[in-house]
């Protein structure tokens, strides 16, 4: 008879609960067609999000290592965000991981207004996130300026092979890059092997971030296509056949050049924030990035030597597409969709694709937006050290399935980092 | 005795909870009682795991290391110090000014100093002129160098404030007493100042050492990839992006806490002789 008590008046509980949920589908069915006379129901269920959002704050994880995105967040799409009554508060991280595990640890703790409303992600952070169903879903599709992306883009309909499925709406595109100092490298190699041959020939001039650090790992993914003989060769979803066919090859490739590192291959830079601050010194004579359009802005401060140039490789390099993510711990969802979809309006993408301003790679299908809005990506300045996306996505490769990554990041330590020869 | 456990009461109750809930998490988690995906299902899998990975073993050696080094040096250092504090004018003024000014110092803040000073491109490194290769690998090198003047430099100061207060109070009379019945520098050191500086010296030492265990932030900064620290090491299984590495995270922290309890228990033991013995 005990146990009974507490069980009804929970029951009564949500027999409340239930009602009072009733009323309010009811009352707002009810309530909307007069509030509201939209042309139609997307438009109108759109202008009540963005009803709802004002008012809300919304804090955006991102990775804080790249001052012009933070002063792009802070300064221009903060602003705008103003002007619809939504706040933006950004918060700086080293690693999207540590956005990640925070909404995990929420997750965990049944929390439903968590500290982290939008992350900027992608990769294996995303399946990840997947895997531990933290993504509000099918929200990134219905956001009106998604039209002005290209239908189909594969780069947007999947994220390093995890199907996007409206979990994430698209920011940036994004092309791996290497860049030299040309005062250094008379005659820059062409291919990767090249390159591998080139770090033999110059000891102490090359170095990588450390794996799993993002662009160490994007960086070893690129040796890998280039030991397997392109990319076509490494099937893009993970199996263990392939895997133990395939990395043989790359770990000894990788533990071969381990010696010509920079500090002989004993240590090696934690991220690409380090690895920029050895190219910067003139430690090492290469970096490497997954946002080369934010060289030209470097080499322009003179963080980086002047003479610096991008490498492009004959067999291509990988590119990718990132992305804003909204936890199920947030207690704005409203107020991030508008932030989303704000990022995707075609004004901010050109301000963002500026070189000064960010010099983000746009996910907008700039062939077929209104002219007016065109206009402004065909004003954007030219760069003498970036050439334009295209040039650089001609040969892109495709990422590999994020699956793919935490077993190379895993086999890299084992194998190139505390492995013996 | 009553009346010192109340007066404690506000400061350990809360310290308790937090500390407990903390450790029960902990366990909990390491043990693999809350999965982030699937159910809950009790083992010792991510224990067996991180230990036949090969990561632990050189960890445990590494973090040991520095912590003992580190603790070692500024023993040495903040006892020197103190000594100094307690009976010069130069030491009571200046030297303790400069320890209360380093104790608000965060270690992160000392680490990203210690790494802008220290580093192949950093200001020492430019102000001697040095080429690229021949700086002294103190960030990132084998030795751990920058991550151990690092900790020796902030508990020092900790260990020389804790020292000259236990000394400031008695030592100065009793030696000037030691004095007038014959006794010479040495054994006015050995008899007075030794016994009365030895139980400050457990504690502090004892303190700084299992924070040097335990603490992320400086070997993360300026230490290298490879062996790490158990909290660097612990911090790269909880942030993997493979879920069901995370309660091996969990278990590399429960293995630091047994080691700092093994460290603390000691050195009470240890402390209590002194103090009856003295």
């Amino acid at each position: 008879m005990r146990s009974r008590r507490p069980r009804r008046r929970l029951s009564n509980a949500g027999l409340g609960l239930v009602a009072l949920a009733v009323a309010i589908i009811v009352a707002s069915a009810t309530l909307a067609p007069v509030a509201f006379a939209a042309p139609t129901p997307q438009a109108s269920a759109w202008a009540n999000i963005e009803r709802t959002a004002r008012g809300q704050t919304v804090s955006l994880w991102m990775w804080g290592g790249d001052p012009q995105g933070n002063a792009y967040v802070d300064n221009v799409l903060t602003a705008a965000a103003a002007k619809l009554g939504v706040t933006l508060a950004r918060v700086p991280i080293a690693d999207t991981k540590d956005a990640l595990n925070r909404v995990l640890a929420e997750h965990q703790a049944g929390r439903t207004d968590g500290s982290v409303d939008l992350i900027w992600v992608n990769g294996d952070n995303f399946r990840t996130g997947v895997q531990a169903g933290i993504w509000k879903c099918g929200w990134a599709d219905a956001l009106p300026n998604i039209a002005y992306t290209a239908p189909g883009d594969p780069l947007l309909a999947s994220d390093f092979g995890t199907p996007v499925r409206g979990c994430e709406s698209p920011w940036h595109k994004a092309q791996f890059t290497f860049a030299y100092n040309a005062a250094r490298v008379a005659n820059p190699p062409t291919t990767m092997p090249a390159l591998m041959t080139w770090v033999r020939e110059h000891p102490g001039r090359f170095t990588y971030p450390a794996p799993p650090d993002f662009t160490g790992s994007v960086f070893m993914r690129e040796a890998l296509y280039a030991t397997s003989g392109g990319y076509a060769n490494v099937p893009a979803s993970f199996t263990q056949s392939a895997y133990d066919r395939l990395t043989p090859a790359l770990w000894t490739t990788l533990k071969r050049l381990r010696p010509a590192l920079w500090r002989a291959g004993q240590t090696y830079p934690k991220d690409s924030t380090q690895l920029d601050q050895l190219f910067a010194s003139g430690q090492v004579d290469f970096t490497m990035t997954y946002g080369p359009a934010t060289l030209t802005a470097l080499v322009a401060k003179g963080t980086f030597p002047r003479t610096t140039k991008v490498l492009t490789l004959k067999e291509g390099t990988v590119g990718n597409a990132s992305f804003l993510a909204i936890p199920t711990t947030s207690a704005h969802f409203a107020a991030a969709q508008v932030v989303a979809n704000l990022a995707l309006s075609p004004e901010q993408q050109a301000i963002k694709a500026d070189p000064r301003a960010w010099g983000q790679f746009t996910v907008l299908d700039v062939k077929h937006l209104p002219p007016a809005q065109a206009q402004a990506f065909a004003n954007l300045p030219k760069s003498n050290v970036v050439p334009t996306y295209p040039v650089l996505a001609r040969h892109a490769n495709p990422e590999l399935s994020a699956s793919w990554i935490p077993k190379l990041d895993d086999g890299w330590r084992r194998q190139v980092l505390t492995g013996g020869e | 005795m009553k009346r010192f456990v109340l007066l404690i009461l506000p400061a350990a109750v809360p310290t308790a909870l937090v500390l407990g809930a903390a450790v029960t998490m902990g366990v909990a988690q390491s043990m693999g009682l809350t999965p982030v995906a699937g159910g809950p299902q009790s083992s010792l899998d991510a224990y067996s795991a991180v230990a036949s990975s090969g990561e632990l073993a050189p960890a445990v050696v590494i973090s040991l290391s520095i912590a003992l080094v580190a603790t070692a040096i500024a023993i040495a250092v903040g006892f020197t110090t103190a000594l100094a504090m307690t009976t010069t004018r130069f030491g009571s003024k200046v030297l303790k000014g400069l320890a209360i000014s380093t104790i608000p110092i965060p270690h992160v803040i000392g680490a990203a100093a210690i790494g802008l000073l220290l580093a192949d491109s950093g200001w020492l490194a430019r102000l001697f002129g040095s080429t690229a290769g021949n700086w002294p690998q103190f960030v990132a090198g084998p030795w751990w160098a920058a991550t151990i003047i690092e900790y020796a430099w902030k508990e020092s100061a900790f260990i020389a404030l804790v020292v000259a207060a236990t000394l400031s109070r008695d030592a100065d009379e009793l030696a000037k007493t030691a004095a007038v019945l014959g006794a010479g520098p040495a054994a006015r050191m050995r008899y007075v100042t030794m016994p009365l500086a030895t139980p400050a010296l457990i504690l502090a030492g004892t303190l700084s050492f299992v924070y040097a265990l335990g603490s992320f932030e400086v070997p993360w900064l300026l230490g290298r990839a490879y062996p790490e620290p158990l909290p660097v090491l612990a911090y790269r299984l909880f942030t993997s992006t493979d879920l069901e590495v995370r309660p091996q995270a969990f278990a590399v922290s429960m293995v630091t806490m047994a080691i700092a309890l093994v460290i603390g228990v000691s050195a009470l033991r240890l402390f209590r002789r002194q103090v009856v013995t003295a």
